[in-house]
């Protein structure tokens, strides 16, 4: 304690930019993985408060999938003995053009024996008598928060376009804020089952029953009770339950987010080992002094691992304090990418950590900082005293310690290629994709060296003076700049791997809509085409048929079911017309036997994807929760299909009115005789139908372009890692000029001393930059190439079960090549200013 | 050549440091000159200021006709690669270069070609004695090798003047008289101005004149007809 406040606490005082560079690779690791895991946690807090709010007394609930059940079922509960209270529920997402608003269809008549509405002024006259609530269709309960956002009174009007053509809702009653009015972070309104099921065009159709028990019933005994009597197509369980579904859709963004972090912890451990090994080249003397003084191996070792815990206890609070302000952002990103792809409900309002997630940040970024600390205070321990007071040059990475990093990334290398062979075993495959990295980053000194070597012709004879004093300023200091190299080259490697990943996938959809997208218009029921809160009676579609021009109107109900506990998307269509019109490519079956027999109802047709996550073969037998019953039938083909991330099933439309008794449609597909009819038959069908519901029409390349729009929102995660690299590369290279500067004084003065003017003094600083920044760049792209090649295969394997090409990003290294040079310079400046401002007198005179 | 009026540097830290106080010289063309004194005395300060590594508190130093006060850093560099040679008591060559490397680093960065400027190194390093020596870097040569090499890159630009801290301070006495007369040798065939500081009474004494300095003033001036 005593040498670390005498000798640690001196040196940083005289070195603070250097600390804060420390600091700064700290506080990057801690962040991104705090705000990661915050914004996460937040999303998924935020969607359980939802349902916690809603749910009210509430102690189960039956549902039936996405789809919804027919009113009949409610009999059936109510009927049950063991219930006291069972009440109907429609729960929509809906946007009435002043952002999402949860709507919450009730039955009041006997919904508030297990909701508080809780109104304001006592208002409470409003569904005192439900009758009366029941007789004004129109009725609409707000939250304070909600009116007073849109300046909403008692009786004003809320104009909502409905399946029934356009309504102005009237509040009837505003909700005090807390408890329910909360819920949805307070976008939430109430109004009646019935008005609530032809604003969606439900039909006669619930999404699921709330129910309390009778006392001195187990809800667990009702639970059980209820199930047999629904039979296996119904869910029966406590609300909490619900979020699982939420939580399973969230696991995609949990397994970015850890990879993410874990990666960013991992590049700031660089930055931070070579801030280290530069401060023990740097304080050799006075290490020197020190054991010359007395100080023993251990005391030395200790002095510098105490500076690793401070520097990692104050770079991880600083850490948390940013990402919590990152987590802001994502949370945010993370909340409408969910609401957008799944119309899964919930809404940010608090974003928090909680306390664990702050502890283990605490402790994961001291811990990373020890760790990066660990080699060069044991290099510390090791100076020789004598060595160490002689004046002389830095120490270089010794050739045998050199060599034994070669044969050990030789080694991992060659058990990684070993793993590879063997990679349907999990463990085995990221074990090996772990022990790729390792050796990629002990190899990462040696590469460093040769590209530099490489350069230094070219360095020389751009510019002979400047340009080999940089290169000789690298090669001859490797310690100095590895680190900062490898930190920018997995860095890189990460933006590659993302970048293939998006290139390889953005192509993969481009050629899947080409043949998945040929409808020339598409008739849905809302402007986001992935939500299915509102649902058209089939009798449009028959009478979109009608409009001359027309060739085919093909009828689609999506529907999110849950399939080994996965929810994914049912694909509810006439096959025959499907067969006739889009040729999936085929993964495995019989392209035309396949449809003929989807066709007949004598099985399903899957996605590649659901295939692969869910671990079905062709000819299994797969089985879907319908309410009637579990729907047992045979995959008859799979075949390339992205429509839904987590998998699609293909069925036949009559089937599933069949066993679903639902005759609704998301989205009608329509095929035209002509394209040229497209102008005239779109502004048929508004002509038609625009007045009379919701209802709205895209073209081929609206849709397309929407797609493509959401695709690009998914990969949004390459530019966010292109940032964080070019932050390292900032980082990195000013951390390792500002130590570069202080090593070369002499010889920069020399220079200055010889004839050299500031700009040539600038030059060979800003050359030593770039080379750093092209040599992370060149690493980079080929531990990139590597990166990519595991990260196609956890996509396929374990993430979207996505049959990727192996595709290298080559756009994205040619933007690389700019933003990395660019940001090498800009870290130059700084240093470079420095370089030029010292006393040159005091220059020549340093040891 | 050489000429400092009521030149002071001063300086300023919690107490304020005369290392220099209101001197007079001049030198002229062709003179090879001593400059001498105990530590602290102000003999270096003296030579940086000459060599326009450092600027005076006050006064006016005047190089070859050039005044130097109030000179921009990259015109006082150009002053300094124009007209004046450096030879280093620790030689200062830069470790990673070859011999012609470091010669040929002040004419690269005055922009000569790379062959005219390695022509130029490989005659002066003839010159030097050090013909056989041109590939190797200075970490393989012995430390009088060394001093030659920065001889070599100080005559490069064949200025008119050379500034000599200490070149023998860090040689055997054999290597040291190797290296002075080495210096006479240059002065005599090249008729440049040499300023040398050093604690060696033979150096001092082997030039045509010797400046005596204690407390920052000069204490003596002493012309001898001959030089060794």
């Amino acid at each position: 304690m005593t040498l670390l406040r005498l000798i640690s606490f001196q040196y940083v005082r005289k070195h603070k930019l250097r600390w804060l560079l420390t600091l700064a690779g700290i506080v990057l690791g801690v962040a991104v993985f705090v705000g990661m895991h915050t914004a996460n946690q937040s999303v998924l807090r935020a969607f359980h408060q939802t349902i916690d709010r809603i749910a009210g007394t509430t102690q189960l609930q039956v549902s039936a999938g996405e789809a919804g059940f027919p009113e009949e079922a409610l009999e059936t509960v109510q009927n049950s003995p063991d219930i006291r209270v069972a009440v109907p529920v429609i729960e929509a997402s809906v946007n009435p053009g002043r952002g999402n608003l949860l709507l919450l269809g009730v039955d009041m008549t006997g919904d508030r024996s297990l909701r508080d509405y809780d109104l304001e002024n006592n208002n409470d006259d409003a569904i005192d008598d439900p009758l009366v609530f029941l007789a004004q269709p129109d009725s609409l309960l707000v939250t304070r928060i909600f009116a007073n956002a849109y300046g909403l009174k008692i009786g004003d009007k809320l104009p909502m376009a409905t399946m029934a053509g356009p309504r102005d809702f009237v509040v009837r009653g505003i909700m005090q804020s807390g408890g329910l009015a909360s819920a949805f972070g307070g976008n939430l309104a109430v109004m009646d089952i019935y008005a609530a099921q032809k604003l969606l065009g439900r039909g006669r159709r619930f999404d699921r029953i709330d129910i309390a028990v009778r006392e001195g019933v187990r809800v667990e005994d009702a639970q059980a009770n209820l199930q047999k009597l629904l039979g296996t197509g119904y869910l029966v369980e406590s609300p909490g339950a619900r979020g699982q579904q939420f939580e399973s859709t969230a696991q995609i963004y949990s397994l970015v987010s850890s990879i993410t972090s874990m990666f960013a912890l991992f590049v700031g451990m660089f930055l931070i080992y070579n801030t280290f090994e530069i401060a023990v080249s740097q304080r050799r003397s006075e290490i020197g002094i020190l054991r010359a003084l007395g100080a023993t191996r251990s005391q030395i070792r200790t002095l510098f691992l105490g500076e690793s815990v401070v520097a990692g206890l104050v770079g991880s609070v600083l850490g948390i304090a940013f990402g919590l302000l990152l987590a802001r952002g994502i949370a945010a990103y993370v909340g409408t990418m969910l609401s957008e792809v799944y119309g899964v409900a919930q809404n940010v309002e608090d974003v928090a950590a909680e306390p664990w997630l702050l502890a283990a940040a605490l402790f994961v970024g001291t811990l990373t900082s020890v760790l990066a600390a660990l080699i060069p205070a044991r290099d510390a321990s090791r100076v020789d005293p004598v060595k160490a007071l002689q004046k002389g040059k830095l120490q270089l990475i010794g050739q045998g310690e050199n060599m034994r990093r070669r044969i050990g990334a030789i080694v991992l290398f060659a058990l990684a290629l070993g793993c590879m062979s063997m990679s349907y075993i999990r463990p085995l495959f990221y074990l090996g994709y772990l022990l790729a990295i390792m050796a990629a980053v002990l190899f990462a000194p040696t590469a460093c060296n040769w590209v530099t070597r490489t350069l230094r012709p070219l360095m020389k004879w751009l510019r002979p003076v400047e340009g080999a004093l940089a290169a000789d300023s690298l090669i001859e200091s490797p310690r100095r700049t590895s680190g900062t190299v490898t930190a920018l080259m997995l860095s890189l490697a990460l933006v590659i791997a993302l970048g293939g990943v998006a290139r390889s996938s953005y192509k993969s959809i481009q050629d899947w809509l080409v043949i998945a997208l040929s409808p020339d218009l598409f008739v849905t029921t809302n402007e986001s085409l992935t939500s299915r809160s509102f649902v058209f009676p089939p009798e449009i579609g028959d009478g979109i048929a009608t409009i001359p021009g027309i060739d085919l109107v093909q009828m689609v109900r999506t529907v999110r079911i849950n399939v080994r506990n996965t929810p994914v998307m049912l694909v509810c269509t006439d096959i025959a017309s499907v067969a006739r019109k889009i040729h999936l490519p085929p993964r495995e079956g019989d392209p035309d036997t396949m449809y003929q027999e989807a066709a007949k109802g004598k099985g399903v047709i899957v996605s590649d994807n659901f295939a692969l996550l869910r671990k079905y073969k062709l000819g299994d037998i797969i089985e879907l929760p319908a309410p009637d019953g579990p729907l047992r039938m045979p995959i008859l083909g799979i075949v390339i299909d992205y429509s839904d991330q987590q998998g699609s099933i293909l069925l036949d439309r009559e089937l599933y009115i069949k066993h679903w008794k639902d005759t609704t449609v998301n989205v009608f597909r329509v095929y035209l005789q002509n394209p040229t009819f497209e102008p005239s038959v779109r502004a048929k069908i508004q002509e038609m139908y625009g007045g009379r519901t919701r209802l709205f029409v895209f073209t081929n390349q609206d849709l397309r372009a929407y797609i493509l729009k959401l695709t690009d929102q998914w990969f949004g995660l390459t530019y966010v890692q292109i940032a964080v690299a070019v932050l390292v590369a900032i980082l990195g290279i000013v951390n390792t000029l500002t130590v570069s500067i202080s090593d070369r004084k002499r010889e920069l003065g020399v220079l200055q001393a010889v004839g050299g003017l500031r700009n040539q003094i600038r030059g060979t600083i800003w050359m030593e930059a770039l080379a750093i920044g092209f040599t992370g760049l060149v690493l980079g792209l080929v531990v990139g190439a590597i990166q990519l090649y595991y990260t196609l295969e956890i996509s396929r394997t374990d993430v979207a079960g996505l049959r990727l090409d192996y595709q290298y990003p080559i756009n994205i290294a040619a933007v690389l090549l700019p933003v990395i040079l660019g940001a090498a310079w800009i870290s130059a400046l700084g240093p470079a200013e420095s370089a030029v401002r010292g006393s040159l007198v005091e220059a020549l005179e340093y040891e | 050549m050489i000429q400092l009026e009521k030149v002071s540097k001063r300086f300023e830290g919690k107490r304020v440091v005369t290392a220099l106080d209101s001197v007079d010289l001049s030198i002229t063309k062709g003179e090879m000159v001593s400059l001498v004194g105990a530590s602290g005395s102000g003999k270096s300060t003296m030579l940086n200021l000459i060599g326009g590594l450092d600027t005076p508190s006050s006064g006016q130093i005047t190089i070859d006709g050039e005044r130097l006060s109030g000179l921009a850093d990259d015109d006082l560099t150009r002053v300094r690669r124009d007209k004046i040679g450096f030879i280093f008591q620790f030689f200062n060559l830069l470790p990673t270069l070859t011999c012609v490397e470091n010669v040929s680093l002040p004419l690269h960065l005055r922009g000569w070609s790379r062959k005219k400027a390695e022509a130029r190194s490989r005659e002066l390093l003839d010159l030097v004695k050090l013909g056989h020596r041109m590939e190797h870097q200075p970490d393989e040569l012995s430390g009088g090798e060394r001093q030659r090499v920065a001889i070599a890159r100080a005559l490069s630009i064949n200025p008119p003047i050379l500034l000599g801290d200490e070149p023998t301070g860090n040689l055997d006495s054999t290597t040291g008289a190797e290296i002075l007369s080495l210096i006479h040798d240059v002065h005599r065939t090249m008729g440049s101005t040499i300023l040398i500081v050093t604690h060696d009474r033979g150096v001092a004494e082997s030039c045509q004149r010797t400046i005596r300095l204690k407390d920052g003033k000069i204490i003596g001036d002493e012309r001898r007809s001959t030089a060794a």
